[in-house]
């Protein structure tokens, strides 16, 4: 089992809600960002197109951070989830030099771990919550994690990760243009896998040599 | 500091940031000591220098002490020994460990028991562990494939002359009155002359490798890091030291005021490029190409 992404770009509208999703999901802190939108242009005048890419961390399947990792906090699992453990972080930022992707951010440790989104006016209600439910340890690495808690749980109840919306990330759960498609991609048979069959889905930046597990589909 | 708006981040060339601003310029610190000291304790083997060695296990300690600084959770260092199988920073925290393990007993050896055969042995090995330290943080840097600049197998050979250069300044900045000072600063020269050409290579194939290597290289030679190429690494780690020592190396003369500069000068340009690589390194943009 591999899980991984496919994203069409042509559906994909540029509106940042995979960002803010994954923000809320995981009650990330101010200036930390596990998803990202790039927005670019090819082509000159008056051939130019438009460039709009959602990134993140691709899990890759020979991930660099994992090798470059010295403690062994940033693993990789069975399902090819690459995590970071951490309890382990040594802060070292090896692992985010390495990654060609720049997927990965370093929560910086100040503010008391206060971190307030709105300075000087305590924590809202929703930072409240996050720091019971999702709390993040102040000077370490951290990343997306395609949100193993939800695929974790998901599947502990039957769920299937990709289909049903327990069970799957919350930025392809949010997108409203649905270009963001998850699955097993060592699943045959899997939606995803077709997709990227018939869609002709390419990996994203295959020059790196990291085997990503994001498709992404023009 | 180099400012990159956040729209363009991974959109245009980004620069690297961890290793180089606010605590990350303790990396660069980190790699220059254990250079420096690996060279210097191997120079200090050739020239029988127990000063030298000494100083070099020292500077082994602040290899470690500064790469300690860098981490945000500094008392979590000992898992740093967990991953040698495929992290250069764990096998150069073993290697800077041992080292100064194997330095420690010779050193010891060499002050209380000279002659013993241990002392030998110990040195035989805290040369290899030295050659070790001098290298690693090359493979450290040359294994991020993603900063093409870095991605190079000049990095560890470029590291490694850079610290024996260093420690053969520091070697002669302790042996001013030694009577085989004129020798040592023949052997300056020469690794002076050799380093020029390696940073000269460097700089000139990495215009050759790819378009993120070769904005990284105007950057250093034309753009905001070339104040501290020109001035630092250029002129005090290679002009500066090649003209006090040339004159009276090659006459074989002795001037103690001369020699003195240019090894001052030579660990200055050793600190200057390690942070020139490390502040030169760009991510290329993920975004595809036109």
């Amino acid at each position: 089992m591999r899980w991984g992404m496919a994203i069409e770009l042509k559906r994909c509208i540029g509106c940042y809600a995979c960002v803010l999703a994954c923000k809320a999901e995981h009650f990330l802190p101010p200036g930390i960002f596990w998803n990202r939108v790039l927005i670019g242009e090819k082509g000159k005048y008056p051939a130019v197109t438009k460039l709009i890419y959602s990134v993140r961390c691709n899990h890759c399947a020979d991930p660099k951070c994992v090798k470059a990792c010295p403690t062994g906090a940033t693993h990789q699992r069975e399902d090819g989830i690459v995590v970071v453990d951490e309890d382990k972080c040594v802060g070292c930022r090896y692992c985010m030099v390495a990654c060609p992707y720049q997927a990965r951010s370093f929560y910086e440790d100040g503010h008391g771990g206060q971190h307030e989104y709105f300075p000087g006016q305590g924590l809202t209600e929703h930072e409240k919550m996050g720091k019971v439910l999702y709390p993040h340890q102040p000077g370490v690495v951290q990343k997306c994690v395609f949100c193993k808690e939800r695929i974790d749980a998901g599947m502990a109840q039957g769920l299937k990760p990709g289909i049903d919306r327990d069970a799957s990330p919350a930025c392809m759960n949010i997108c409203p243009t649905k270009a963001i498609h998850f699955g097993d991609l060592d699943d045959p048979y899997s939606d995803i896998n077709r997709l990227i069959k018939e869609k002709k889905g390419h990996p994203f930046h295959a020059e790196f040599d990291t085997q990503p597990s994001i498709f992404y589909i023009d | 500091m180099m400012q990159i708006k956040p729209w363009d981040f991974m959109v245009k060339y980004t620069p690297q940031r961890e290793w180089i601003e606010g605590h990350g310029i303790m990396v660069a610190f980190a790699m220059f000591f254990g250079g420096i000291s690996g060279g210097l304790y191997l120079s200090s083997l050739y020239f029988h220098s127990l000063l030298g060695m000494f100083i070099a296990w020292l500077l082994a300690m602040a290899a470690g002490v500064t790469d300690m600084a860098h981490l945000s959770k500094p008392m979590r260092f000992w898992r740093m020994i967990s991953k040698p199988g495929s992290s250069w920073i764990s096998r150069g925290f073993i290697l800077i460990w041992l080292f100064l393990g194997a330095a420690m007993i010779q050193l010891a050896i060499s002050q209380w028991a000279p002659g013993n055969a241990w002392e030998t042995v110990f040195k035989v090995m805290a040369g290899i562990l030295a050659f070790g330290v001098a290298i690693y943080s090359g493979f450290v840097v040359g294994f991020v494939g993603a900063i093409k600049i870095w991605n190079s197998g000049l990095v560890p050979i470029l590291y490694v002359i850079s610290g024996l250069t260093a420690g053969l300044a520091v070697v002669i900045l302790v042996s001013l009155n030694a009577t085989n000072l004129v020798t040592i600063a023949d052997y300056l020269l020469a690794g002076l002359v050799v380093y020029a050409i390696f940073v000269a290579v460097y700089f000139w194939v990495a215009t050759y490798e790819s378009a993120t290597a070769r904005d990284s290289a105007v950057r250093v030679l034309r753009g905001p890091i070339a104040p501290v190429f020109w001035l630092g690494v250029v002129l005090l780690g290679v002009v500066i030291p090649i003209a006090m020592v040339a004159p009276f190396s090659l006459s074989q003369q002795v001037s103690s005021a001369g020699f003195a500069v240019a090894g001052a000068c030579t660990i200055i340009g050793g600190v200057a490029l390690r942070y020139v690589i490390l502040k030169a390194g760009m991510y290329t943009p993920l975004l595809p190409d036109e």
